[in-house]
């Protein structure tokens, strides 16, 4: 699973770069968590488009996460792009005065969608692509919102794993403060990925790595020393995600279907 | 003869821009004295086409980009990648190899590859030969692609005597831990080592760069010798112009120490496959 990290640092810069001179954008946005998937994904925008081309929005929800919004603020400031605050706080406040839950799922998921529509709005006022920040260990296990986090233009990170990611981060000198971090999807004080999903990231792209790139058979997995229960969990979790990762299906009845049989490319033309 | 590889990034699904790139390396070319110019698969229209395929499908003796190509061709040799339109409504994956201002040969496409990340079967008609031709230079053969990584297409043009064996390619690059390259470029350069030196011809592989629907097409364009040395090598995933001189004595030089295509048996071969095929299960 060990990447050459300056082989894939020159891929993913040269994707950016790529992508956003084709359909002419100059500027990539992106919502800087003070994670450290965002902090790669600013990091290589910095170096592909030059750090004044890069816009990222830090969005809290009050101050239950000031540790990130102060790191997300230094790294911001030490690669030199543009950055701006932005509490979501009234916004999602005011939805729950009106529909309250205690359901801190929901609360989650208001708030990574609250961050994708200014995303989206800054991406029109500023004339940006916005750069997606969803790993492949994620977007595998659909641990993310959808319409939420996981909306973006284009995606450099997706097809590396979380372990992948630590290695690159490494390579572009982001803060220790911010790679020894346990990672979180930020929805409420004291969540964490593995906490959640219930096992490590170490073990989850093990495993999905034998699964997905390797294509070997759950049995082999498991006669290699992994617990059946675990692969089981991650195997059900790939599986019951699929939507996360697809267009809305559409009924075909036609002759030529959108999602079907209607195969355009994306770059048409570029 | 001096061969030069156009290791470009055409534009998906536009035939003018991509005639106007053509235009711009022949120039190029001629400006260095170049013989044999040669581009990528595909290098007229893109690779990821799909829909597109009959969009951009090329009938190859009225098309007026195809004329041009060929008058320029009075200067230069060149090949380069197309969708041909050669029976109506059967679209073919085609590299042609112009010279004088005529056609010399049409290669279409045989394996499409049609599996994981590849859906060539399902917008190509599949091309029925390996064709060696001669050319002002000696004789050639083309394959595009996954063509190259059939050993069995390989030996039809080293049967049929091609001195010069050109690839032209559109392959992404497939997997990171390599040093300074994606692993499958690595693929690559051993069946072109490995042709070479058993065919005792000159490999020429013209592979392509840049990105089309997230898939990054990982460029090493190279040149190996009639003995299996790397002559020549273009930088992988950036854009290069590769020029190279080539001696077309070290084909001789080759077979005088290596007496393969002296000993060669392809009757045998032939009689053996026939067996093969006459056993298959109904």
């Amino acid at each position: 699973m060990k990447i050459n990290e300056p082989f894939v640092e020159k891929i993913l810069t040269t994707f950016i770069n790529e992508e956003l001179s084709k359909f002419q954008y100059k500027k990539g946005i992106l919502g800087l968590s003070g994670g450290l998937d965002s902090s790669v994904c600013a990091s290589l925008a910095a170096k592909a488009l030059k750090p004044g081309n890069v816009f990222a929005l830090i969005m809290p929800y009050g101050k239950i996460f000031s540790d990130d919004v102060k790191e997300a603020q230094k790294l911001a400031q030490a690669l030199g792009i543009k950055f701006k605050i932005i509490d979501i706080t009234p916004m999602v406040d005011i939805y729950f005065s009106n529909h309250p839950t205690e359901d801190r799922i929901l609360k989650g998921n208001k708030m990574a969608r609250e961050r994708m529509s200014i995303l989206y709005d800054f991406s029109a006022r500023e004339k940006g692509l916005i750069l997606g920040t969803s790993n492949k260990t994620e977007l595998l296990l659909g641990y993310g919102t959808i319409h939420g986090d996981m909306a973006c233009a284009i995606n450099p990170l997706g097809d590396l794993y979380k372990t992948q990611l630590k290695q690159l981060a490494k390579h572009l000198g982001i803060p220790e403060k911010i790679r020894k971090k346990t990672p979180s999807a930020g929805l409420w004080a004291g969540q964490t990925d593995e906490k959640e999903i219930g096992l490590d990231y170490n073990k989850i792209d093990k495993i999905l790595f034998h699964l997905v790139d390797k294509r070997m058979p759950k049995k082999e997995i498991i006669a290699s020393g992994f617990k059946k229960t675990d692969v089981d969990k991650i195997i059900s979790l790939i599986k019951n995600s699929e939507f996360k990762r697809k267009l809305p299906i559409i009924p075909k009845i036609s002759a030529r279907t959108i999602g079907h049989d209607f195969l355009l490319p994306y770059d048409w033309g570029k | 003869m001096k061969v030069a590889l156009a290791q470009i990034s055409p534009h998906l699904g536009d035939l003018e821009k991509n005639f106007e790139l053509h235009i711009k390396y022949i120039k190029k070319a001629k400006k260095k004295n170049v013989d044999l110019l040669i581009f990528p698969e595909l290098s007229l229209t893109g690779y990821t086409l799909k829909d597109l395929v009959e969009e951009v499908a090329l009938p190859l003796e009225t098309n007026t980009f195809i004329n041009q190509l060929k008058t320029a061709s009075c200067d230069l040799s060149l090949v380069f990648g197309f969708v041909e339109e050669k029976e109506r409504g059967l679209y073919y994956n085609s590299a042609a190899f112009l010279a004088e201002g005529k056609i010399l040969h049409v290669h279409r496409k045989v394996f499409l590859p049609t599996f994981g990340m590849f859906e060539e079967g399902k917008f190509y008609a599949q091309g029925k030969n390996f064709h060696t031709f001669s050319t002002p230079f000696g004789n050639a053969g083309m394959m595009i692609c996954r063509d190259f990584l059939s050993y069995g297409a390989c030996y039809l043009l080293f049967a049929g005597d091609s001195e010069i064996i050109i690839v032209i390619s559109a392959a992404p690059g497939r997997g990171i831990t390599g040093k300074e390259s994606y692993e499958t470029s690595r693929m690559w350069e051993s069946m072109g080592e490995t042709i070479s030196r058993f065919s005792n011809a000159f490999l020429i592989y013209c592979n392509r760069v840049g990105f089309e629907d997230g898939k990054h097409f990982a460029g090493g364009s190279f040149i190996y010798s009639p003995l299996g040395q790397l002559v020549a090598k273009a930088s992988y995933l950036d854009k290069d112009f590769l020029i190279q001189e080539i001696n077309l004595n070290d084909i001789r030089e080759a077979r005088k120490k290596w007496s393969y295509k002296r000993d060669d048996k392809p009757e045998v071969i032939l009689e053996a496959l026939k067996r093969i095929i006459k056993n298959y299960e109904d």
